[in-house]
């Protein structure tokens, strides 16, 4: 009797739990995420991108599937002949998530808000006023910039409402223009967003969405098994494993314009030519991104990868993998093994290591690192790896304070690589720690600036990745493939080269 | 003769004394034992599953496992054993001072102490090894720094005790310097208990480095170490879940052999027990 009735209730319990979790699953979804951001302020660091990811922050453009831009809050735009005036027609009717209309003036207070908060601002462009006409925004520059629509892409250049009390917009988040509003925020932990009611662009499918941070690979994948999350951002070839096969799931793959590369200090051992070429040459990329990656990336060489078009092949490698010829650079430059220990000495007779500073939430970069680890070894050159967390990782760029350190980074953020060439190789740039310097690499950089021809551009670019090549300048290791993993009950998910956008209107529930 | 009745004696004591030798002698030896160079990466052959070659199967990098766990012997008993040997010595010192001198030096020793146990011990040494770099030198730094407590409150309630007895009395009074009397007369009355407690800790400290390892606190690519190994192999448990089964039972049976080794000493040393 009494079993029976504890089974009874057990029953009842269980079809009161699957109930109830129905219920609450019915216009919602929960997205595994990894997160960076420790505050939602668009303008500290980058956390707008975050903002853009979670479906809230919209920019005057937009990146769209193929990469090319589309309008978003400005309905078209135009440049005067020589680039330097753009003129932004700012679409009407939109609303901001509270309801205030989203007009000229205030998408101008918006921007201005950015060039005052942002140290950023200057890697993009230059401005020198900006005036409202109409339901026009007027960009005047001091120098001509070719690709102003695709700056003002940048999730840096979200419009938010400045019209109301932003006091505590680290949680509450900025009010935006997006299909879905911050509800609650806890860094590390979660984000809540809930419908945008006065969405100019169509009905907004769920009626709230959790962004859960999980920042464990293994978790994230499991989560997804186990239905906890429906979509897992982030995922790795090693997860396709898990899922291949199961018609619950969906997999998507796109080849990213994400290139995994690692600073080259130029101030400590590794100014020597000889030694960057031998480093360069003791790789052996190919193995790492077929092999030891079993596909997720592509084998690098050049700063843009194979996916942009800005003659990949047409680059020559002289570094390509040469573990015999590595030996031959050391030997002919005077690093040679005379106390016995396996590892070269240089040319002054003096033992030394290479310091290669990796971060932990990327798990590929673990991989790269102690593959070149191992490989180098073998051409007596030794590497010790240091570990750390991403925010450390940063502290050691900015002082300069590294031999190697990895970078992870999207090439084309303004939807053309001169930004991140810019940002990295030129030579008195701020994210430039490496010491690297070549006035032919300058110049070109500056003539890009003002390049206006497709064609032109394209030349420019390919003979700037050629000079970085030559010059040793930097290791290339790879350019991952992503994987956006979720599953079938939702559907909509899609990949966007620019990985600006995560939960969008069209991702709702499967019929 | 009488040796040989000690061992017979203590069946389980002896079991456990022989166990340990033999991991001891895995680590000494490992260069002797290991079929591979632990740190020889045949990248071709990544996450190959166990196999003739390879009897434990490889890691990502594919290097052999088996000698990987060989040597990671090396590196956990090795490193244990300095901790529990620092420990040990600073814990044993900092308690004999604190409980002999008394006054200010007794408040200053014990109130730090009690500030180390006011957080649980592995957050804290989390905090201190995160704060002094990846390293196992600066994980043996940090344990040390929060596991001294337990020897240093141990050896001053017993030199507390020992204080009392008429032949320190008799040797103060016989005008022995104050060094001699405590290398002399209070230090051997405490040590046995101290060992014993020294030797049931190698097993719990042998897990905290490995635990430290493990959350990338410890050890460091490519040193081959049990609590890292697991770390690297849990991206591919899935795949490949040879990558972490091998240095966790490696770790089972390590600390229960230093375990039950702890608990056989103190059986055998124990006073009461007589």
């Amino acid at each position: 009797m009494k079993i029976k009735k504890l089974v009874c209730a057990a029953v009842i319990g269980a079809a009161v739990m699957m109930a109830g979790s129905a219920a609450s699953a019915e216009g919602t979804a929960t997205i595994g995420v990894t997160s960076f951001a420790d505050t939602l302020e668009p303008n500290e660091q980058y956390f707008s991108w975050v903002i853009s990811r979670y479906g809230v922050g919209e920019c005057l453009a937009r990146f769209g599937l193929d990469g090319g831009l589309e309008p978003c809050l400005a309905e078209s735009w135009e440049a005067n002949e020589d680039g330097t005036v753009w003129t932004f027609k700012l679409r009407e009717g939109v609303k901001f998530s509270n309801g205030n209309d989203c007009t000229p003036e205030l998408v101008k207070a918006s921007l201005e808000r950015t060039f005052e908060m942002s140290e950023r601002v200057p890697g993009f462009f230059d401005l020198a006023s900006l005036e409202v006409d109409g339901q026009n925004l007027v960009f005047t520059l001091n120098t001509a910039n070719a690709n102003m629509a695709g700056c003002l892409a940048d999730p840096l250049f979200l419009i938010m409402d400045t019209s109301i009390d932003n006091s505590n917009i680290e949680t509450a988040g900025p009010v935006c223009t997006g299909p879905y509003a911050f509800q609650s925020f806890v860094p590390t932990d979660a984000a809540v967003v809930v419908k945008n009611e006065y969405y100019w662009d169509g009905e907004v499918p769920f009626d709230s969405v959790t962004l859960k941070c999980v920042d464990d690979q293994t978790t994230r994948s499991m989560a997804l098994q186990t239905g906890e999350i429906d979509i897992a951002y982030n995922l790795k070839t090693e997860n396709v494993f898990e899922f291949e096969g199961n018609p619950n799931y969906e997999i998507q793959q796109l080849q990213s314009l994400r290139s995994t590369y690692a600073f080259m200090n130029q101030n400590g051992a590794l100014g020597d030519l000889a030694l960057r070429q031998a480093f360069l040459r003791g790789l052996d990329k190919e193995t790492y991104c077929s092999v030891l990656l079993e596909g997720g990336a592509t084998a690098g060489k050049a700063p843009v990868p194979p996916t942009l078009d800005y003659g990949f092949d047409e680059l020559v490698d002289e570094n390509a993998y040469d573990p015999e010829g590595a030996k031959a650079v050391l030997a002919e430059a005077g690093y040679v093994d005379n106390d016995g220990d396996g590892y070269v000495e240089n040319p002054d007779g003096e033992p030394f290591s290479l310091r290669f500073v990796i971060y932990t939430s990327r798990a590929e970069l673990g991989v790269y690192a102690q593959a070149a680890q191992a490989n180098l070894k073998d051409i007596g050159i030794n590497v010790e790896l240091e570990t750390v967390s991403y925010e450390t990782l940063l502290d050691k760029r900015d002082a300069g304070d590294y031999d190697l350190l990895i970078w992870n980074v999207l090439v084309a953020n303004t939807g053309d690589p001169e930004n991140y060439l810019r940002e990295n190789w030129y030579s008195t740039s701020a994210n430039n720690t490496a010491g690297y310097s070549n006035p032919e690499v300058d110049a070109k950089l500056d003539e890009l600036a003002v390049t206006f021809d497709a064609d032109a551009r394209k030349d420019l670019i390919i003979q700037i990745q050629q000079e970085i090549m030559d010059d040793a300048a930097t290791v290339f290791f790879g350019y991952e493939t992503t994987y956006l993993f979720n599953s079938t009950r939702v559907t909509g998910v899609q990949m966007y080269p620019m990985d600006y956008y995560w939960l969008t209107k069209n991702i709702k529930l499967a019929e | 003769m009488k040796k040989k009745n000690f061992f017979l004696e203590n069946k389980q004591f002896t079991i456990f004394f022989i166990l340990a030798l033999a991991v001891a002698g895995i680590a000494v030896f490992a260069p002797w034992i290991a079929p591979k160079d632990p740190l020889e990466a045949v990248m071709m052959d990544s996450l190959k599953a166990p196999c003739a070659e390879y009897p434990l199967g490889t890691d990502k990098l594919g290097r052999d496992l088996l000698s990987r766990v060989i040597y990671g012997t090396r590196t956990s008993l090795v490193m244990t054993l300095i901790l529990v040997a620092v420990i040990f010595v600073i814990g044993t010192a900092l308690g004999i001072i604190a409980g002999y001198f008394g006054g200010w030096i007794d408040e200053i020793i014990m109130r730090i102490a009690d500030m180390m146990i006011s957080f649980p011990g592995l957050v804290l040494a989390i905090a201190i090894a995160g704060m002094l770099g990846p390293n196992l030198t600066n994980a043996v730094i940090a344990i040390s720094a929060v596991s001294w407590t337990k020897y240093a409150r141990l050896a001053r309630s017993m030199v507390l005790k020992v204080k009392q007895n008429l032949y320190i009395e008799a040797a103060k009074v016989n005008g022995t310097s104050t060094l001699k009397i405590l290398w002399k007369h209070v230090l051997p009355n405490m040590l046995t208990t101290m060992v014993v407690t020294a030797a049931a800790d190698i097993g719990t400290m042998m897990l905290e480095l490995a635990s430290l390892s493990f959350l990338g606190f410890g050890a460091t690519a490519p040193t081959p170490e049990w609590g890292l190994m697991l770390n690297e192999g849990r991206t591919y448990m899935a795949k490949a879940p040879w990558l972490m089964i091998a240095p966790g039972i490696a770790i089972v049976i390590a600390v229960v052999i230093f375990n039950m080794l702890g608990d056989s000493i103190r059986d055998v040393l124990d006073p009461k027990q007589e």
